[in-house]
Parts: structure tokens; C-alpha cells; sequence
């Protein structure tokens, strides 16, 4: 199987993707009276050399790997990068983030070859799970720490050594998710029996401290760094992957009834979670009672509803109106410009991204690379949906941040990394596909 | 493992498929509920950063453009006359809103009226924003002589064109800068807002179309439509006696004459004297209760006056309080009582009189013109109602001219030269007795000889010093008399224009 054509369609997908991605910038920036756009330098550097940069070595690093994936990665994040730029341009004093973001998606693209320079086989990972479980703790709590933790916007999720600020949950998760994937491919065996409680069977309680494990640290991340997004994330995580290692529905069941438990009790004990849930109030209304000051929700809302079917056009819309609209609700900006198609473009790029990463996972030869792969999934498809049925009421709003498009540096070198690791996971995949289709000829030839 | 992996990508699939539905909800079927909710201010937020047309008097004068400003709104709106033209304009600020004709013709202004709509194909690949610039029927120069005449008495000056409801001048005193409530700098907006309501004098409503007073004598010209028209009031009969008091049937002070004289006799006598004794018993006796209210309303009392400018206040005819009390109906018909009106109402009394009995709808909105000169929008004069027949119309006109040549009202033709007919009602309206104080009114028309008359006109002069029959005459009048002079000399070219 010739596995290497898979260069050429990501080669055009990315050529496709910075078309788009350029045009988006020209037109954000047209409504300006410059007929040529100022910073139109960096632009290209950033959107049209990085993934091509990315492109190369994934051409040598990882040859044989999916092509989907980088091109979607690249769209997305060229998209955010208009946006970032747009929105920054708009307000009263530029703060410069757009120049960070792209500063930022050099240090991911780097992190991204780095980490396919360093992982040449997906599969060695797994001697590091232990290793990689206490990193991963180590750096979910972080925060907690007295000297380096810092709170801002009410959440406890950030370290600052010296003028670096970085959220270290962003890559607790890839640690964790790792550390799941070899965790429970050594266990999964063991922790698939069941036992019958009258009409249902439930996982035997002796193998149930992993779970509750899991339990406790989401909930120690819900209350005491106040991060409902990461602590829902985390808890999914960690739910899909024992799910799916063990092939038993019955830790969903297990894990949902924990879930609620942790979340009746955090909802009556914590003013935070409280708020939250009132400022929801539910998926069927889309913005909190009339008589009230309109919420950063609420602003969100009339945001889209500016949008329609085609969006207000690209730098005509006043998303600046949602308060740090650049993180994590971008995707209202998104949807007042762009309108219904712009926000169904970009559902459609995660769900193939998602589609990719789940094939990868399918194909991919060992159990520990295929609930890898899954994890890393997991990871991204199910951020991404946290934050956007946030910002449209789907569901009570967490802060996390929209993979690949929000403002973030942490968020995208964390991304660009698991970027690097599925695609390091197909390749591998492919390579031993052609190793064993080799093998099998030579034999014949031999016999 | 597979199976799972399968059912996982079926489960996000289901979750995106909600967000797409969520996100359909939002931006399509629940769009116009957002957009109307009151607390969404973005339709402001994109009219403030867009172009927006000028008002202009019809003499051409500027009263309202926008400029570009060096901040988010790229537009700042000013108001090169002040105060001048503060209650017809209005304001059109970021956090205060909007008023006037700010208020009234925003959609035109920002260029999203009904007749721009047919145009929009063209916009598509035009680029070119479409604004809409509205001229006002206002005259700067009559607007000016208004104000110069009124001083810096509180007050209000209305003028209106009898045969098309055109609003001509229309000024009151206090009034206020709206440069000050729409300056984007938003704390000095709101310091200023907050001045404003705090001040009981209220500047930022315009007294004349939004408070009310006792109209006094000048109300008699409504209780001689109803006696004419409901009465049987004829030029001669009934001559009332000549008396100093009249009392009704029933429990109740009676009615004097100003300074305590006697007074009596035909129509014309009588509203030439602004008898007291005789136009109350006009009212009770041959108007009565039914006709007087069906007249009151017929002009415009107890309704609300179609105006194209926002919150129009009604005037009022008290029906429950003089029905079956005839002391309390007789006080009614010479202005006392409860009844209550708007210098605009009664500018409307004085241009039905002159307007062969119609009351046409008042407007300040002339027309609107796109960006490029062509009308978009043209207001249609139509009757808002009307009081009385073409022939009491034409008696009562003459009767309020023989005030003017013979009565109490012969100031007003002080400043009106030429072949030009007047006629005119003053009022006094006493308001307080230690000191006496009053307010001083006068209504009146002008216009060439033969013709229905060009201007109508209201001054009310509030809180003069001394009360008596004279005071309207002689403190209101002359404003009058000037504003009717400038709304019949032809339009003054405009200064720099």
C-alpha cells in the first residue's frame, strides 16, 4: 500500500486551507481604508510558511501518516488568526495579542516537529505511563502550588515563573491521557470482570479505585482551582478511555452516577458552580431574564443572532461587544461573521478532525496505541464541544478554550503536541502495515 | 475496542449535530427575539459606527450632522446649533439613546427606510453606504426670532403652517445642548444627563408640546366653536347682558370679570373683550356640557397629537369633572378649571380657526432626501380632525381679526407689514395672587389677504408679574407678532450657505 501519496492531499488540502485562510485575512482587513492590509508579512509567514514548515517535516519525519489532520489543524488555526487579528485591531487600544498568537504558533509548530523528532515510535511511549501519570498530576495541580499559582479571571489554572504565564493543565491532559492508555491496557483484563449485583453487573468494587481516583482529583480541580471545564474534560477523558479499554458499559453507568453525585454535592456546596449553573439556566433559553444586566452570555447571543445565515461579513460585525471575546468566546465571533456556515465550517473541520483521529485509533496495530489515539481524541473533540456548547447555551459555561482557535499559547503548543503524537501514531501504523504486507511477499517469495 | 471507538465517534457526532442545532436556534429561528431584546443594544452600537444623515431647516441651515471622529464609532454627531433646535432634533447618544427626531426618523437616517430598501440590490455591488438626510419644515431664521424674542423668559413659541400642518418654530425655553449628551466621551455624557434630570426645570422637555397649561382666555375661541356650532351662537345673538359676575345653577363661586368690571354682548364684543361673564355662560347655556367636550376633542383635547416627535402630551378637556356641574363647566369655558393644554394644542386651535376648520397633522419632517438629492420619503399633509364647519371657520376668523384691529390682541400686527390679515386670542392665566403672577398667551394667524391664512401661532410667556386681561396682550403679543412677521416674509438665505 502506497501510504505516501497521503503527502500530496495534504499538501493540496493546506494549499486549499492558507487560501481560504489569506482571503479571510484580506477581507477582515479590506473595511479599512488601506487598500493593502498592513501587516500582510507576518500574515503569510505565519499562515503559509508554518504549515508548510509543518508540512516538510511531516514529509520526513512521519511520511507515511494521515493527511487530514495537519491541513484542518492549519485551517483552523489560520482562521482563529484572522480572527485574533480582527478583533484586536478593533478595540480602542490594540494589546498586542495578535503579535503574541503568532509568536505562539511558531513555538507550536516547533513543539509540533520537536515532538515528532523525539517520539520516532508511538509505542516506547507506554514505559513512561507511571512517569507520565505523576507529571500529569503534578501538573493538574500546579496551580494549587503557594509560590508559582496564579488565579486570574476567578481561576486558579495558571503558573507564572517570572513574566511566563502558562495554564500546565493543557499538558496534564496529554500526560494523563498517556498515562490511562498504558495503565489500562496493563489492567484492562482484570478490571473488565464483572460482577452481578441482582440484574445488573457492575465492575467489581476492588477494581473500582482507579476510578474513584479519577473522581476525586476532577473534583479537587472543580472546587479547588475552580476549573469546571478541565475538571468535565478530565472526568470524560478518563471515563471514554476505561470504557473503552475494558469494553464495559457498565463504568459509564458507574462513572455517570459518580458524575452526578459530584455534581449535586459541588452544586450545593460551591458558590462558583452555583453561579454557573444560574447563569445557564438551561440549553432552551438563549439568554438570561429581561430584567437583568445582559451577561457575558447573554452578550454572546445577541452577537449571533447578528450573524444569520452568511454572518455580517469579516470585520463588519462588533463581536468586541462580548468581553474577551479573543479566548473563549471566539466562536461567537466566529458565528456573527461568518454566520450559520461559517459555525456549521467550523463544526464540520473538528468533526472530521475527530473522524480522522478515531480512524487513526481504529487502524492503529497495538492496544495501547489504539487507546492512545482514542484519549487524544477524546481530548480534542470533546474540549472543543465543552467550550462551544458554552458559549451557545448547550451547556453551562466552563472556561476552557477552543482548540486551535482561541487566543492561547499553552492551549496551542498543548494541541500541536497531540497533533504530533496521532499523526506519530498513523505513521507507525502505516509503516508496520508495509513492513507485514513486505514480510508476507518475502515469504511467498521464499516458499 | 473497535465497537467503543465506533459508538465514541457516533456519540460526538450526536454532540456536534446539538451544537449545530443550538447554533441554528440562535442565528436563524430565535434571531429576531434576540435582536429585540431590550437590552441589546447592537443595532445602536452599528447605527453610531455608520454614516448618518444630516437635518436640516427648510431654509437650509444645518442642525444635525455627523463628523468623523478618531474613535471605535469612526462618527461623532453634532448639533452646529445648539440648543436652538435641541427639542426638535433631539439627541442621538451611544448610552442614552436617542429622542426627536433622532428618535423619530433613526431608520431613514441610518439609511434603512422603507424606500431604501428597493435599492439594496444595487448596494450589493456598490460600495457606497446610503444615508438619509432629513429636511425639516422649521425655519432657522423664524426658529431664531422665537428664541430672540422670548428672551430668556421661560416659555414656549409654536408657529405652524395652517393648510399643511407644517411645524414652523418651535421653541421653549429652557432648553439644553444636545452636543453634551452625545459626546462619546460616556462619563461626561452621563454628568451631563444626570445634570439635567436633576434641574426642576426640566430643559430637556420641550414645553411646547410637552407640558401643559391653563390656556386661560385664549380657550374662548374653542367655547365660541362650540357655541356656533352647537349653541346656535350667531354674529348677533344671543347679546349677553353686560354683568360682573355670572352664576351658574348650582353650588359655586361665580364668574368676575379681570380687574372686577362689567362686560357683555354680541360674539364679537365679547371675545374682543375677553368677557369672562359672558363666554361662561356661552358654555353652560347655549354650548352646554355635551357640545363643549365634543368641541374640546374635536380640536385635539383628551387625543393624542400625531406629531412626528416622540412622547406628545395630551391636552385636556376635563368631561367627567363639568359634566351635570355647570359652576364647574363655566370655569372650564373661559380656560379655568381643570382644563389643560400644550402651546401646541393651542397653535392647532388658532390653525384650525384659519384652516376652514381642519385641523391638519402636525409634522416637522418636510422630506427626506438620499445621498443623492432625490426624495425618498415626502410627508403627505392629511386632516388630523375636524372642529367645526368651513362657515363658523370663516366668523370666527373674522371675530379674532376684530380682536386684533379692536380688542385686546392689537399688538399683534405690530411687526406684520403689508396687504396682510391677523387675528388673535390672548390669555391670562393666573397662577398665583401674592404676588399676582400669570401666564401670558396669545394665539393667532396671519396671512395675505383672501387667502386661507400661512402661519398660526402660539406664544405662551410663563410666570409674568401682574395678572389682568392686559398681560397676554401685552407681554405675548409682540413675541407673536414677530414670529408671524418672519413665517411671512420669505426665507433668509442661509448664513454661509
Amino acid at each position: 500500500m502506497n501510504f505516501a501519496a497521503r503527502r500530496t492531499t495534504e499538501l493540496g488540502l493546506l494549499v486549499l486551507g492558507t487560501m481560504f485562510v489569506v482571503g479571510a485575512y484580506l477581507l477582515a482587513t479590506l473595511p479599512d481604508d488601506s487598500p493593502i492590509p498592513t501587516a500582510v508579512g507576518p500574515l503569510l509567514a505565519v499562515t503559509v510558511g508554518l504549515p508548510l514548515i509543518m508540512h516538510l517535516a511531516v514529509r520526513r519525519l512521519a511520511p507515511q501518516a494521515d493527511g487530514m489532520l495537519l491541513p484542518l489543524a492549519a485551517l483552523l488555526n489560520g482562521l482563529g488568526y484572522v480572527f485574533i487579528v480582527r478583533l484586536d485591531e478593533a478595540k480602542a487600544s490594540p494589546s498586542g495579542l495578535a503579535g503574541l498568537q503568532s509568536l505562539w504558533m511558531i513555538l507550536g509548530a516547533g513543539a509540533f516537529i520537536a515532538t515528532l523528532i523525539v517520539v520516532r515510535d508511538a509505542r516506547r511511549l507506554e514505559r513512561y505511563r507511571y512517569t507520565a501519570g505523576f507529571v500529569g498530576l503534578v501538573l493538574l495541580l500546579m496551580p494549587l502550588l503557594p509560590v508559582v499559582g496564579r488565579t486570574i479571571n476567578g481561576s486558579r489554572i495558571w503558573v507564572s515563573f517570572g513574566p511566563i504565564n502558562f495554564q500546565p493543565g493543557e499538558f496534564a491532559k496529554l500526560a494523563l491521557a498517556l498515562f490511562f492508555a498504558g495503565y489500562l491496557v496493563e489492567k484492562r483484563e482484570l478490571l473488565a470482570i464483572n460482577r452481578a449485583f441482582g440484574p445488573i453487573a457492575l465492575p467489581d468494587p476492588k477494581h473500582l479505585g482507579p476510578v474513584l481516583i479519577a473522581w476525586g482529583v476532577a473534583l479537587v480541580v472543580m472546587v479547588m482551582e475552580r476549573d469546571l471545564g478541565s475538571s468535565l474534560l478530565f472526568f470524560t477523558l478518563f471515563l471514554v478511555m476505561i470504557w473503552v479499554a475494558t469494553e464495559r458499559a457498565s463504568y459509564l453507568l458507574v462513572g455517570i452516577l459518580l458524575f452526578a453525585g459530584g455534581a449535586y454535592l459541588a452544586f450545593n456546596a460551591f458558590s462558583h458552580v452555583q453561579e454557573r449553573m444560574e447563569l445557564w439556566g438551561g440549553f432552551w433559553d438563549l439568554v438570561g431574564p429581561v430584567a437583568q444586566r445582559p451577561t457575558q452570555l447573554d452578550l454572546a447571543a445577541f452577537s449571533m443572532a447578528d450573524g444569520g445565515t452568511a454572518g455580517q461579513g469579516l470585520g463588519l460585525g462588533s463581536p468586541t461587544s462580548i468581553p474577551v471575546v479573543e479566548s473563549d468566546f471566539i466562536y461567537a465571533a466566529i458565528t456573527e461573521e461568518l454566520g450559520l456556515l461559517g459555525a456549521a465550517a467550523v463544526l464540520v473541520a473538528f468533526l472530521l478532525m475527530i473522524g480522522a483521529g478515531l480512524r487513526i485509533a481504529q487502524q492503529a496495530a497495538t492496544a495501547f496505541e489504539r487507546l492512545f489515539a482514542t484519549g487524544l481524541t477524546t481530548l480534542l473533540g470533546f474540549q472543543a464541544f465543552i467550550i462551544m456548547a458554552g458559549v451557545v447555551r448547550l451547556l453551562p459555561l466552563t472556561g476552557v478554550t477552543l482548540p486551535f482557535i482561541s487566543y492561547g499559547g499553552s492551549s496551542l503548543l498543548a494541541n500541536y503536541v497531540l497533533l504530533a503524537l496521532l499523526l506519530r501514531i498513523s505513521d507507525d501504523t502505516a509503516t508496520r502495515a508495509n513492513e507485514r504486507i513486505a514480510a508476507h511477499q518475502m515469504t511467498e517469495v521464499v516458499g | 475496542m473497535s465497537k467503543q471507538i465506533r459508538n465514541l465517534g457516533v456519540f460526538l457526532a450526536c454532540c456536534y449535530a446539538a451544537l449545530f442545532l443550538q447554533v441554528n436556534r440562535l442565528t436563524i429561528f430565535q434571531a429576531d427575539e434576540l435582536q429585540d431584546d431590550p437590552r441589546n443594544n447592537r443595532q445602536v452600537v452599528r447605527d453610531f459606527s455608520r454614516p448618518r444623515g444630516t437635518i436640516e431647516t427648510a431654509d437650509g441651515v444645518v442642525v444635525a450632522e455627523s463628523v468623523d471622529s478618531q474613535d471605535q464609532f469612526k462618527f461623532q454627531r453634532t448639533y452646529p446649533t445648539g440648543d436652538l433646535f435641541a427639542h426638535v432634533t433631539g439627541f442621538f447618544a451611544f448610552q442614552l439613546g436617542s429622542t426627536g427626531v433622532e428618535r423619530e426618523y433613526n431608520s431613514e437616517l441610518a439609511g434603512r427606510g422603507l424606500g431604501f430598501d428597493l435599492q439594496e440590490l444595487d448596494d450589493l455591488f456598490v460600495d457606497r453606504e446610503r444615508v438619509g438626510n432629513v429636511t425639516l419644515s422649521l425655519r432657522n431664521d423664524v426658529q431664531q426670532i422665537a428664541r430672540d424674542q422670548l428672551g430668556q423668559r421661560e416659555g414656549s413659541v409654536v408657529a405652524v403652517d395652517p393648510r399643511n400642518g407644517e411645524i414652523i418654530a418651535l421653541w421653549s425655553l429652557p432648553s439644553y445642548d444636545p452636543n453634551l449628551l452625545a459626546t462619546h466621551d460616556f462619563p461626561a455624557a452621563e454628568a451631563a444627563s444626570e445634570a439635567l434630570n436633576a434641574d426642576p426645570e426640566e430643559p430637556t422637555r420641550s414645553r411646547a408640546y410637552r407640558e401643559r397649561e391653563f390656556p386661560g382666555s385664549t380657550f374662548k375661541v374653542v367655547t365660541a366653536t362650540a357655541g356656533v356650532e352647537r349653541g346656535g351662537v350667531t354674529e348677533d345673538s344671543p347679546d349677553y347682558p353686560v354683568q360682573s359676575e355670572y352664576q351658574a345653577a348650582g353650588i359655586g363661586t361665580p364668574i368676575g370679570n379681570f380687574g372686577g368690571g362689567s362686560c357683555g354682548g354680541t360674539l364679537f364684543v365679547i371675545l374682543q373683550n375677553s368677557c369672562n361673564t359672558a363666554f361662561a355662560q356661552m358654555g353652560v347655556e347655549q354650548a352646554q356640557a355635551p357640545g363643549m367636550t365634543a368641541t374640546a376633542e374635536a380640536y385635539g383635547f383628551n387625543q393624542e397629537v400625531p406629531i412626528d416627535l416622540p412622547d406628545p402630551v395630551r391636552s385636556r378637556w376635563p368631561t367627567e369633572v363639568v359634566t351635570d356641574n355647570p359652576p364647574f363647566l363655566a370655569q372650564a369655558s373661559i380656560g379655568q378649571n381643570e382644563v389643560q393644554s400644550t402651546p401646541l394644542q393651542m397653535a392647532l386651535v388658532a390653525a384650525a380657526v384659519a384652516n376652514d376648520g381642519k385641523v391638519m397633522r402636525p409634522h416637522v419632517m418636510r422630506e427626506i432626501l438620499d445621498d443623492q438629492g432625490d426624495v425618498v420619503e415626502r410627508y403627505e399633509p392629511s386632516t388630523w380632525t375636524t372642529p367645526m364647519s368651513e362657515e363658523t371657520s370663516r366668523l370666527l376668523r373674522e371675530a379674532m381679526v376684530s380682536v386684533v384691529t379692536d380688542g385686546t390682541a392689537q399688538r399683534l400686527d405690530d411687526e406684520v407689514e403689508g396687504d396682510v390679515v391677523v387675528g388673535g386670542k390672548t390669555g391670562t392665566a393666573q397662577i398665583g395672587s401674592d404676588p399676582p403672577r400669570s401666564h401670558a398667551w396669545i394665539i393667532g394667524f396671519a396671512g395675505p389677504e383672501g387667502e386661507v391664512p400661512h402661519v398660526a401661532v402660539a406664544v405662551l410667556v410663563e410666570g409674568q408679574e401682574g395678572a389682568s386681561e392686559q398681560t397676554g396682550g401685552r407681554v405675548a403679543a409682540p413675541i407673536a407678532s414677530a414670529v408671524l412677521a418672519a413665517a411671512l416674509a420669505p426665507p433668509a438665505a442661509p448664513a454661509g450657505g
